[in-house]
C-alpha cells in the first residue's frame, strides 16, 4: 500500500477549523514542514498563534485523527509549536542594520544638485580616512551609484540575503545592481517604502562604521521610511548656491527636524568654477547661499564644493574623484566635508535612545 | 504607560487615555472624513489595554493595543504635551 501524497494529507488537515478565525488551519498557514516518508510515516509541525492556545490539545488530536484516517499512513508525528504574531507589522528597530554604527543620510530638496556625487565621494573619503563604509543607494527610481562607482555587477546571495557589492573598498547596494541596465523601476509610493526596507533588512551589511545613504531628491516616501525604520545618526543636505535652491533645501531640513533627525549641516555644491584657460574663479550659480541659510536656520555649514569637469568625468568612468584625483580642489573639498561630518556624527553617538520597558 | 523624558520630567497615561487619543487616520479621520473615534461612544476592554510599544525612528512611539489596533504613531511632542494636537 503506497503512502499518501502531501496534498492528500493537507486536504485531510483542512477539515480542521480554527474556532476564532473561522478558517481551516491549512489556509491559515499553520501546517509546516510536512514530510511523508515512503513507508507512510507522516510528520509535520502545527504552528499555533500563541503558546496559550486553549484548543491546543484538541488541535493535536484532531490532526492525528484526520491523518490516521488516510490509507497508507503507518505513523503520525505532530509537533506543536507557537509563533506569536508580532504586534507590529514593521521590523524592530534593533533588528535593522545591527552591525552598523552610524547612518548618515544625504538628502536634497530637489534634483540636479549633485547629491549622489556628494554621497559617493563622502563615502569614499570616509573610507580613505580608515573607516569601514557602506553606501546604500535609496534612490529606487533613479539609481546612479553603480555607474559612479563602476560596480555594475549582480549581487551574490548567502543565507537568503544579498551580499553588498565591493567597490573601492566600500560595500554598496543599489536598485541599479538588481535590475539590468536600462530597465526602469516603476513603483508606486508604498512599494518604494518596502523597497527601502528590503535594502536595509535583506542585505547583509555586516559590521560598518558608517552607512552612507543616498536618498532620492525631495521629501518623499523614501526619506520618511528611512526615518521611521532606523534612528538615523544625522542628515546632510546638499544644495546649490541659488536662493531658490536653498529655500527648497531648507524645506528638506524642516522635514527631518519634524522626524527628529539631527541635521549634520548644509553642503553647497557647484559653488564656483575655475576656468582652466584664464584661471579666473566664476560663481556661476552665485555663492554662499547655503552658508547664510545654515546660519539662519542654526545648522552647521559643512563646506562648499566647486564645479569641476573632472568630478563628472571620473564619475562617468566609475571612479570617485577623491580616489582618482586627490589633489584636485573638488577632492580636497570632499575630504574636508567628510571630516566635518565625521566630527559631528561622533558627537551624536553619545545621544541616548529611548529605553522601553513593557511589563 | 509612564514616560521619563530626557530632562527628568514624567508623563503618565492610562491605556484608555492613549486609545482615545490615537492619531491614526482610521481613528482621527482624514481628508475631511470623520474618524472612528468621533463616531463611537464606547470601546471594548481589549481596545483599551496596551499590548506593546515600539520606537519609530527617533521621533515617535507606535502603540499596539490588545485588540490588535496598532496604527497610531504617537510623536514625542504629542506625548509630552498631554496628547493635545
Amino acid at each position: 500500500m503506497s503512502a499518501p501524497s502531501s496534498q492528500q494529507v493537507l486536504q485531510a488537515l483542512a477539515t480542521i477549523k480554527d474556532p476564532d478565525l473561522g478558517r481551516d488551519v491549512v489556509s491559515l498557514g499553520m501546517i509546516k514542514e510536512l514530510e511523508v516518508s515512503a513507508q507512510g510515516k507522516v510528520s509535520f509541525t502545527f504552528e499555533l498563534t500563541t503558546p496559550a492556545c486553549p484548543v491546543r490539545d484538541r488541535f493535536k488530536s484532531q490532526a492525528e485523527d484526520a491523518v490516521r484516517e488516510l490509507t497508507g499512513v503507518t505513523a503520525v508525528d505532530v509537533r506543536m509549536t507557537a509563533n506569536v504574531r508580532p504586534a507590529f507589522l514593521r521590523p524592530k528597530p534593533s533588528e535593522i542594520l545591527p552591525g552598523v554604527k552610524q547612518t548618515i543620510a544625504i538628502a536634497s530638496g530637489k534634483g540636479g544638485v549633485g547629491k549622489s556625487t556628494v554621497a559617493v565621494n563622502l563615502a569614499a573619503a570616509l573610507r580613505q580616512s580608515g573607516a569601514s563604509v557602506g553606501l546604500l543607494d535609496a534612490d529606487i527610481l533613479g539609481p546612479s551609484v553603480p555607474v559612479m562607482t563602476g560596480s555594475r555587477q549582480t549581487p551574490q546571495q548567502a543565507n537568503g540575503r544579498l551580499l553588498p557589492i565591493d567597490a573601492h573598498g566600500m560595500k554598496l547596494m543599489s536598485f541599479g545592481h538588481l535590475y539590468p541596465e536600462g530597465q526602469p523601476t516603476i513603483y508606486r509610493g508604498p512599494m518604494v517604502g518596502k523597497a527601502i526596507e528590503a535594502l536595509m533588512t535583506q542585505v547583509d551589511w555586516g559590521r560598518l562604521d558608517y552607512l552612507v545613504i543616498d536618498l532620492p531628491p525631495g521629501t518623499g516616501d523614501a526619506s520618511l521610511t528611512l526615518a521611521q525604520a532606523v534612528p538615523l545618526t544625522g542628515v546632510a543636505i546638499v544644495c546649490t548656491p541659488q536662493d531658490v535652491a536653498t529655500d527648497i533645501a531648507v524645506r528638506a531640513l524642516q522635514m527631518f527636524r519634524k522626524l527628529n533627525v539631527t541635521p549634520l549641516g548644509l553642503i553647497e555644491n557647484m559653488s564656483w568654477y575655475v576656468c582652466p584657460s584664464c584661471g579666473h574663479r566664476h560663481e556661476i550659480f552665485s555663492h554662499g547661499g547655503a552658508e547664510s541659510a545654515a546660519k539662519r536656520y542654526g545648522v552647521p555649514f559643512l563646506g562648499a564644493i566647486p564645479l569641476e569637469e573632472s568630478i563628472r568625468e571620473d564619475a562617468d568612468t566609475g571612479v570617485p574623484v577623491v580616489i582618482s584625483r586627490p589633489e584636485s580642489a573638488g577632492a580636497k573639498a570632499f575630504v574636508a566635508i567628510a571630516s566635518q561630518v565625521a566630527a559631528r556624527t561622533s558627537i551624536q553617538s553619545f545621544r541616548q535612545l529611548p529605553v522601553i520597558n513593557v511589563h | 504607560m509612564e514616560i521619563t523624558w530626557e530632562d527628568g520630567a514624567r508623563t503618565t497615561y492610562t491605556g484608555e487615555q492613549l486609545r482615545w487619543a490615537c492619531p491614526c487616520a482610521e481613528c482621527r479621520g482624514e481628508a475631511g472624513m470623520p474618524g472612528r473615534l468621533s463616531r463611537v461612544k464606547t470601546l471594548g476592554d481589549e481596545e483599551l489595554r496596551v499590548k506593546d510599544v515600539q520606537l519609530v525612528g527617533q521621533y515617535a512611539l507606535q502603540i499596539a493595543f490588545e485588540s490588535g489596533h496598532a496604527t497610531g504613531l504617537y510623536t514625542f511632542p504629542y506625548l509630552r504635551r498631554g496628547l493635545m494636537q
